[in-house]
Order: structure tokens, then C-alpha cells, then sequence
């Protein structure tokens, strides 16, 4: 029973953190640009102020319009109950594993992409195609870098992943370790839209692909698709940082045990926002055209991640 | 534990070092392939010298001494004065394409794993889990070859072939008796020496160094 | 000693030639007794095979071999010959002999200037003396290492005369042939591995001696994915198809001297190293395998080779591809059990006497017609009757026609096949013939008769150099007529060491 409960305040957590990690990124990128920037809790003004907004809806926008948010918002809470946020392992390990995890993120990104071209605009569209461009290879990737840690712990449980890696530590250094992280790395960059893939701020026809599906959202619907995209790129922080260096999750569900699990999870957080600053400060983006060859690296990787851990037993 | 450290160490070398290669097909910059190249040597190097301490074969270590000279200076210098006297930047429109090339790229991999299962299970050294990376190596230096169309990337796709090689010795065997090795050394740096001749006579001759221009020999 | 009597003339001769500078008539001269020197060590060699009589499959191992021990780099046994490295080096020393006599620079040839003969001599002796040592070193790694410096020298003399196709062919063939030869690297390095996993690791671990004594005990899938390598990556060098696309270009763009040598010997060298590895994973794995890849792929070289041959235009590439032709024969023989390689070895001799001569008379056509297109040459029977009567020999020899040696060794070729219940394939192959011997013979025709066009002179240059080749249509002669006893017995034992 403390187990579900933890998992609906581990739900809590992410979706409290989330735009506070955005805010961060932000301010971060802002140092290093030599502006003062805003405060790293800017997202969360951003929210009040945007579930406070009027909403103003396409006549041509039907239902799916209308759904997306919610869906979207969904998909997004519903994979941070399934992975290993603080504590392992969980009571819903045995529902969702890896390939539930992918199959939420991809029910997310397909509505999104609905969404974006559900008005009939030229923006929306061509932000959906792109983005379909980009989600499919990248999300295979996902699941082929996260299965080579699969095979070494003998099962697609996110849980179990983790705990092979904590009795195993030698086989964090392992070239499928190592090549899983890069593959999915790159794969984070392309699925949360950061660059080189997509700029999170810009809204030049050139480069956007996340802000042109959802330009024509407004209110709190936009409100909802923002801290959906924001609560993404936590998931994959924690991913990121959970499945590789596992150290610091809650093995007992103590307070103590928790506390530290938090305090760590923060500050694996606080880390890779730094690294993706520091990244977008100095990369520009791809061109569009360049961003399947971006991904065709990580998926070869993700492909040698598995082949190095399967014949590697 | 020894022999658990030593299997993953070497493995992540030769990883390094495959993905070096396969960086080849991904970039489009002659400067890119030449960097690629030295630091693929480099890696290759310290992985020699790993194999050398902990395989316990000084030998090896002259290997890897060779192998730094020639291939981490010597090479990528002639290499860059021929980047830039023939003044070629970039490899455009391959045979096959960046995003394709590394698609396949994965599934020579796959086939390096699939043909060289048979001497990973005959052999008990430590660093044969290496073995397939060093196979698949020389498929991506081969592939490189095969595709692209400027006659500077064909050469550094050879030597990557080469590197290839060397790896695959020294992975399977702590490497070939050193009298042919220094032999191999040698036929390298010739063979590369006669290549960059013809290069820059086919720059002279036909004004481009586009191998797609030599195609005066039919019949 | 005889070794050295044989390996060092071809290196004296190309340091004498970069140490006198400018170029001199002399060091032709010079170069051309000191390939002499090396062909009476290699006929030595062969006499001492020849005496040792039959062998029989104990005494393999033991005679007759001259090994040689350099005991100060801890090498046991570097260069060894036995009969099938003799066969080899009177093939590679005789054509030697012959090129360097025909080569540029004597005989008042006019048609390169110093620079290029200099550069000529210093690269095709070391060609020869790459050439040598491949056959006789007894360690795998060192007749590699000799085989891939063949590559490199004479890659630097295709482009004697600097010209957009010279170029383009030396570029092909340094490339192609190196990335053969790396791959034959790794089918060496695959089948060390296998020994050493075996026996653990020795300074002569490559040593092919060595390597046949343990040869039974190898794993055989080991040796089965090296022994694809090494097929691939020598056959690059012999000319098989289907790595064979920088044969015609090379050997038609060189200068005729050293496409003689390359068409008529380092297809053989290359062949010799795919011997001595049939022999090693014959003796682990049983012949089948490898006889069943070197008649796939023989097989093959001989179809595309003719069908090549008949859309040709130039004669020399014609010519090349004759020598895929012949080279994909050979391969065929080889797979044929003792009576195939008895034909084979035959073959491989014959084909280089025959084909070298062809090559050496296209440079002296030429260099009197100035074009190497079939179609602009007429009337060499009235432009440069002695060449051409020379010509019509040697094309009538290299179709396989009576009472040349290339009839003989066809004929057994056949022979060998049908015993073999290949009929069907040899009936195939016979018919591909047929359509080589139709080509060159149609070619033959329009060079020979008609007219010379009218800004040819009729004056043959150098009657001399010319008449050296009579030599060559000699020894057609006497093969094709007879089998010498002394080179019955030798192939003889070539037979016994190959198919034990």
C-alpha cells in the first residue's frame, strides 16, 4: 500500500520539478550568455499566468484539438509512474515495463503531432511532419539502447534494470553501458526538442518543430502542452541518469532512505541541465535535412550497445 | 578480476575506436575524416599498450610505438598537407548516403558479429570480446571505400582498414610475430607514400580529385 | 647461398641504377646479365629439385628444401624452396631475364627520356626481387609482405608516361590491390590466430612448414572464414574475378616490359600464394572446400573474361583480359585433383612464356603505330614482318592451338575435368574458349593483312631486340611438343607436395 502511494508522490515530485528543471536550463543558458536571465522559478509564473489566460480556439480545430492537452499531459504522468524516479523497486513494475514506457512517450508525441495539424495550418503542419521525421527513428532508439541494459539484467523491467546495475557496478563501465548512454543522449536531445534538433525559443519557421505544433495553442490548454513537454525532458533526465548511475536510489522506503533518494535525483538534475546549458551555448542547430544522419549515429550506437551485451554474456 | 578489468577495458578501446570509424560515414569534412583518423590511432595506441601491460608482452609495446608515429603523426600531417594543396573540403553526394551509410554501417557490424562467433568461442584470451569490433572495422573501412567518391577519403578509408587489422591482431593473438609486423609497418607508410604521388598527379592530370572523373578506361 | 645468388642480382641491379645518375645506356646492360645471374641460381634450385627424384608424401616436409636460418633475429627458417618455389622462380627469373633485355633504354629505344628509364630500372628490379622473395620465403608473413611490395613497385612505374588513363589505371590498381592484399593480412592474421590458440604463440608460428604440420588439428571454421580472406585478398592480386577490375586497365596502360612481367608472372605469384594456403587448409579441412570455391570463382573469371574479350577495342586490354582467361583456367585446374594440378602448374608455365612474348611485341607495335586501338592497326604484316610473324605465334599459341605448349595443358586441363564428372562444366568452358579463340583470331586478321596505314613506315626498328623472342616461341614449341623429363618430374613433385 506505501508502495502506490509512493508512486503517486514520486508523480507529484516530477510534475512539481519539471519546470522548475526548465527554469534552470534557462537561467544556466543565460549565465553562460552573460545575461542575467530570469529566475530559475520563472516557469512556474508562466504556468499561473497561462491557466489564468482566455483561450482563443480555430474554428477549424475539431475535438482533437481539444483532447490533445489532456492526452498529451497524460501520456507524460503516466511514464513517470513507471520509471524509477526514487525508488526501487516499484509497485507498478509489474504493469509497465521498458516497452510500455516507449509506447506511452510514442502515444504522446502522435497526438501532439494530431494536434499540430488538426487546424489546418501551414505552421502545424509542417511542425507535425518534422516531427515525425525526427520520432521515428529516434524513438526505436529508445528502446534499442535501453533494451542492451535489458539484456544484461535479464529483463525490460525498468526496475530490475536498475537493480542488476547496483549489484553488478563493475558493469557501468561496459561498452553497452557506455554506448546506451550516448545513444540515448542523443535521443534526449531529439525527443525533448533542445538543440541541435529543435530550439526551444525560437519561433522561426526555419528551425521549430515542438513550437509549431502547438503555436496555435493558447490559455491553458498551452499551459497543459508546455509542462507536458517540460515533464518529458525530466523523464529523460532521470532516465538518463537512473538507469546508468543508479547510485542513490531508495532500495527501503524509509524517510531517510527517500530524503537522500531526492536530494540526489536534484542533484543529477541540477548536473545534466548544466551539461544541456553548456551544450546549447556552444552547438547550432542542424539542419533539417542533417538531423536523420544525427539520429542514424544513435541508433548505430544503440544497434552496437545491444550486439556488445547480448554476445557479450 | 584482473581478467574481468582487462576484457572490459580492452572491449571499450575497440568500441572507441570502431565508432571512430564510423564517425567516416556520418561526417562530411575531409578535415573531419583526417581528425577522425588520428584519433582513432591515438585510441588504437593505448589500447596496443593496454594489451601490452596487461597481456604481459613488452613486444606489443613497440607495436604501439610504431603505431603512434606512423599513424598518429606522420600519416594524419601528409594527410593534411594534401587536404589542403589539393584544396578539397568536403565529400558531397557519396555513392551512398550519410544516413544510409550508417544504417548499414550497423548491419556490418551485426555480420562482423555473426562471422567471427566461431573465434570468439574457440579462443580464451581475455580481449576476445573485441574481436567482432576489430572485424567489423575493416568492414566500415571497406564500406568507406566502396562509397565515397573522393580519392583522399578512399585513402584514409584504407588505412582505417589497416587499423582494422592491427586491432584484430592484437585482439586475437597480442599480436603477430614483430619482425612482420614492422613489415606490415613499412608496406603501410609505402603504400600510403605511393598513393598520395598518384593523387596528386590525378589533380594535375584531371583537375579534380572526384574518382568518378576517372572513368576514361572502358573496353 | 644459392639464395642469395638469386635475391640479390634484381637488388644490385636497382641500387646501381639510382646511384648512376643521369641515366646510362649501361646500366641496361648491366641490369639485363645481372637478371641472367638470378635466372642460372633459379635453374640451379631446379636442378637440385629435379635430382632429389620422386617424392612421396612422408618426405615432404624434409626434401628437397633449402632452408635458411638467421638465427641472430631469432627467424628459423625464413626462405625455404622446394619444387613448386623452383617451378616459380625459373617462371619469374626467366621473364625477368627476358624483360630486362627488351626493356626501355637498349636497342636505341628512343621513346622515354632518362628520368623515366631511371626510374624504370629502380622499380622493376625490385619488382623481380619482391617477386623472388615471395616465393621464397617459408614464412606467410613475409611472403605477404613481399607480395604487397610488389604492388607498391610497380605501381610507381605504370605511370611511366604520364597521361590521364595511366593515371587512372595505376590509381585502380594500387587501390584495388591493396585492399586485397589487407584482406589476405587478415585471412593471416585469422588462421595465426588459430595456431596460436592451438599451440600458443611462436616466433615461427607463421612458418608454412609449421603450419602444415599442425594444419590437421586446426578448427576448421576458423580456417574456413580464412581461408575466404585470403582467396579474396590474393585472387585480387591474380586477377579472379570478381576482384579483377584493375587487370585490364594496368596491364594495358604500362609500359609493355612490365605488363610481361606483371601478366605473365605476378598472376603466377599470386597463384603460388594461394597454393601454398590450398595446401595448408586442404590438409585441415579436406580438398572439397577449397576446390569447390576455386572452380565457382574460376568459373566465373573465364565467362567474364570472354564476354570482356569480345566488346574490347584495344589490344592490350584484350590481352589482359586473355590473362584473366588463363588465370580463371588455372584456378579450375587447381580444383581438379592431381591430374588438374599437374595441368594447371603446366599451364601457369606456359602462359607465361606465351603471354610475356605477346605483351613485349604489343610495346614494339605501339611504339611503331603510336595507337593501341584494334581498329587503327592494319598491314603489320607489311609494316613489321618480323613482329608480326612473331604476333601470329604467340596469339596462335595463347588460343590453345597445336603445336603450341598451351594445347598440351589445356587438353589435360579437360582431361582432368571430364575424369572428374565435370563434364558439363568443361563442356561450358570449351565453349567460352571457343569464343576467345574466335575474338583473337578475328583480331589477329584485321592486324595482320591489309595495308599499313599510309603514315607508317615500313622500316622495322630494332630486328634484334625483336629476334630475342624467338626464344620464347622456342620453348612454346618444345612444350608443346614434348615434356621434358626433368620438368615432368618436377611438376611431378609440385603434384605430390599440392595434393598430398
Amino acid at each position: 500500500m506505501s508502495g502506490y502511494i509512493l508512486e503517486v508522490l514520486q508523480s507529484i515530485l516530477a510534475i512539481i520539478l519539471a519546470p522548475g528543471l526548465v527554469g534552470l536550463v534557462r537561467w544556466f543558458k543565460a549565465r553562460l550568455q552573460n545575461r542575467r536571465g530570469a529566475p530559475p522559478w520563472q516557469p512556474y509564473f508562466e504556468l499561473v499566468k497561462l491557466f489564468g489566460k482566455e483561450m482563443v480556439v480555430s474554428t477549424n480545430a475539431s475535438w482533437i484539438f481539444h483532447a490533445a492537452p489532456y492526452l498529451v499531459f497524460a501520456s507524460a504522468i503516466s511514464v513517470t509512474l513507471l520509471i524509477p524516479l526514487i525508488a526501487v523497486p516499484l509497485p507498478f513494475d509489474s504493469i509497465g515495463d521498458l516497452i510500455l514506457v516507449v509506447y506511452l512517450l510514442l502515444v504522446g508525441t502522435f497526438f501532439l503531432s494530431l494536434a499540430g495539424l488538426d487546424p489546418g495550418t501551414a505552421f502545424g503542419g509542417m511542425g507535425a511532419s518534422r516531427e515525425m521525421t525526427v520520432a521515428a527513428i529516434a524513438e526505436p532508439t529508445i528502446a534499442v539502447a535501453i533494451f542492451g541494459l535489458a539484456i544484461g539484467a535479464g529483463s525490460t523491467n525498468l526496475g530490475r534494470i536498475v537493480a542488476a546495475t547496483l549489484v553488478n557496478p563493475g558493469v557501468t563501465i561496459s561498452p553497452g553501458h557506455l554506448l546506451a548512454f550516448a545513444a540515448l543522449f542523443i535521443v534526449t536531445l531529439a525527443e525533448t526538442g533542445r538543440l541541435p534538433v529543435d530550439n526551444p525559443s525560437t519561433h522561426l519557421e526555419l528551425t521549430m518543430i515542438h513550437e509549431a505544433m502547438i503555436l496555435e495553442y493558447s490559455g491553458r490548454y498551452l499551459a497543459l502542452m508546455e509542462w507536458a513537454s517540460w515533464l518529458k525532458l525530466l523523464i529523460f533526465f532521470t532516465l538518463l541518469s537512473n538507469l546508468f548511475v543508479p547510485w542513490g536510489l531508495a532500495l527501503v522506503l524509509t524517510p531517510a532512505a527517500l530524503a537522500i533518494a531526492v536530494m540526489t535525483l536534484v542533484l543529477k538534475l541540477v548536473f545534466f541541465a548544466a551539461v544541456i546549458a553548456v551544450m546549447e551555448t556552444r552547438i547550432a542547430k542542424l539542419r533539417l535535412f542533417r538531423v536523420p544522419e544525427l539520429l542514424g549515429v544513435s541508433f548505430v550506437l544503440a544497434l552496437l550497445a545491444v550486439t556488445s551485451s547480448f554476445l557479450l554474456k | 578480476m584482473n581478467d574481468y578489468v582487462f576484457s572490459q577495458l580492452s572491449t571499450l578501446g575497440s568500441s572507441i575506436v570502431l565508432i571512430f570509424g564510423i564517425l567516416l560515414l556520418w561526417r562530411r569534412s575531409v578535415s573531419a575524416y583526417i581528425s577522425s583518423f588520428r584519433w582513432q590511432s591515438i585510441v588504437l595506441t593505448c589500447v596496443l599498450a593496454l594489451i601490452a601491460y596487461l597481456g604481459h608482452d613488452p613486444e606489443l609495446y613497440l607495436v604501439a610505438g610504431f603505431m603512434f608515429i606512423l599513424k598518429a603523426l606522420v600519416l594524419p600531417h601528409y594527410l593534411n598537407q594534401m587536404r589542403i594543396r589539393l584544396g578539397v573540403t568536403r565529400e558531397i553526394d557519396p555513392y551512398v548516403n550519410n544516413a544510409s551509410s550508417l544504417i548499414l554501417a550497423g548491419a556490418l557490424v551485426l555480420l562482423a558479429y555473426v562471422i567471427t562467433r566461431p573465434l570468439m568461442q574457440i579462443s580464451s584470451l581475455p580481449t576476445r570480446n573485441g574481436i567482432p569490433l576489430a572485424m567489423g572495422l575493416i568492414f566500415v573501412g571497406l564500406f568507406v571505400i566502396l562509397s565515397r567518391k573522393k580519392a583522399v577519403t578512399q585513402i584514409v578509408g584504407f588505412l582505417v582498414l589497416e587499423n582494422g587489422v592491427v586491432l584484430l591482431a592484437a585482439l586475437a593473438t597480442y599480436g603477430i610475430p614483430l619482425i612482420v609486423e614492422i613489415g606490415v609497418f613499412l608496406d603501410v607508410l609505402m603504400g600510403f607514400l605511393v598513393m598520395q604521388v598518384l593523387v596528386y598527379r590525378i589533380q594535375d592530370t584531371f583537375e579534380s580529385i572526384d574518382v568518378n572523373q576517372l572513368n576514361q578506361l572502358k573496353h | 647461398m644459392t639464395f642469395f645468388i638469386l635475391l640479390l642480382p634484381p637488388v644490385i641491379a636497382s641500387i646501381l641504377a639510382l646511384l648512376v645518375y643521369p641515366y646510362r645506356a649501361f646500366v641496361g646492360w648491366v641490369n639485363a646479365a645481372l637478371g641472367l645471374v638470378s635466372l642460372a641460381a633459379a635453374l640451379s634450385f631446379a636442378y637440385q629439385a629435379v635430382a632429389s627424384g620422386t617424392l612421396t608424401a612422408s618426405t615432404i616436409q624434409n626434401a628437397p628444401t633449402f632452408g635458411v636460418v638467421i638465427d641472430s633475429l631469432g627467424l628459423v627458417d625464413v626462405l625455404r624452396a622446394d619444387s613448386l618455389s623452383a617451378l616459380l622462380m625459373v617462371c619469374i627469373t626467366g621473364v625477368g631475364a627476358m624483360t630486362l633485355f627488351l626493356s626501355p633504354g637498349l636497342w636505341h629505344d628512343q621513346h622515354y627520356t632518362q628520368a623515366q628509364l631511371r626510374q624504370y630500372q629502380i622499380f622493376f628490379n625490385l619488382f623481380l626481387a619482391s617477386m623472388l622473395l615471395a616465393v621464397s620465403a617459408n614464412n606467410v608473413g613475409l611472403m605477404w609482405v613481399a607480395v604487397e611490395a610488389t604492388t607498391i613497385f610497380s605501381a610507381f612505374i605504370i605511370p611511366l608516361k604520364l597521361s590521364k588513363t595511366s593515371i587512372e589505371a595505376s590509381w585502380k590498381y594500387i587501390l584495388i590491390c591493396s585492399v586485397g592484399i589487407a584482406l589476405a593480412f587478415t585471412g593471416t592474421v585469422l588462421s595465426y590466430f588459430d595456431f596460436v590458440t592451438l599451440s600458443g604463440r611462436a616466433e615461427n608460428a607463421l612458418n608454412w612448414t609449421v603450419l602444415l604440420q599442425t594444419a590437421p588439428q586446426l578448427h576448421p571454421e576458423v580456417i574456413r572464414i580464412a581461408f575466404i580472406f585470403l582467396l579474396i585478398g590474393y585472387g585480387t592480386k591474380a586477377g579472379i574475378a570478381p576482384m579483377h577490375t584493375w587487370l585490364p586497365d594496368a596491364h594495358s596502360e604500362s609500359p609493355a616490359p612490365l605488363s610481361a612481367a606483371m601478366s605473365g608472372v605476378l598472376l603466377a605469384v599470386a597463384l603460388y600464394a594461394i597454393l601454398r594456403w590450398k595446401i595448408v587448409v586442404d590438409a585441415a579441412l579436406g580438398s572439397s572446400y577449397t576446390n569447390n570455391l576455386l572452380l565457382g570463382l574460376g568459373t566465373l573469371s573465364i565467362i567474364i573474361a570472354s564476354f570482356s574479350m569480345v566488346l574490347s577495342k584495344n589490344y592490350k586490354r584484350l590481352l589482359a583480359y586473355s590473362s584473366i582467361e588463363h588465370t580463371g583456367l588455372t584456378c579450375i585446374g587447381l580444383a581438379l585433383g592431381p591430374l588438374g594440378i599437374f595441368a594447371a602448374l603446366l599451364h601457369m608455365l606456359n602462359h607465361s612464356i606465351a603471354k610475356s612474348m605477346l605483351f613485349l611485341l604489343t610495346g614494339r607495335i605501339l611504339h611503331h603505330y603510336n595507337t593501341t586501338e584494334i581498329s587503327k592497326i592494319s598491314g603489320l604484316l607489311k609494316a613489321m614482318p618480323l613482329t608480326a610473324g612473331l604476333f601470329a605465334t604467340g596469339i596462335l599459341a595463347i588460343i590453345g592451338l597445336p603445336p603450341f605448349g598451351i594445347f598440351i595443358s589445356e587438353f589435360l586441363l579437360l582431361k582432368a575435368g571430364f575424369s572428374n564428372g565435370y563434364a558439363w562444366l568443361m563442356g561450358f568452358i570449351l565453349a567460352l574458349l571457343a569464343v576467345a579463340f574466335v575474338v583473337l583470331l578475328r583480331v589477329l586478321n584485321k592486324m595482320l593483312y591489309g595495308n599499313p596505314p599510309a603514315d607508317i613506315s615500313a622500316e622495322e626498328p630494332d630486328r634484334t631486340q625483336g629476334a630475342l623472342l624467338f626464344l620464347s616461341v622456342t620453348g612454346l614449341v618444345v612444350l608443346g611438343i614434348t615434356l621434358p623429363a626433368p620438368l615432368a618430374t618436377l611438376l611431378n613433385q609440385c603434384v605430390v607436395i599440392i595434393a598430398h
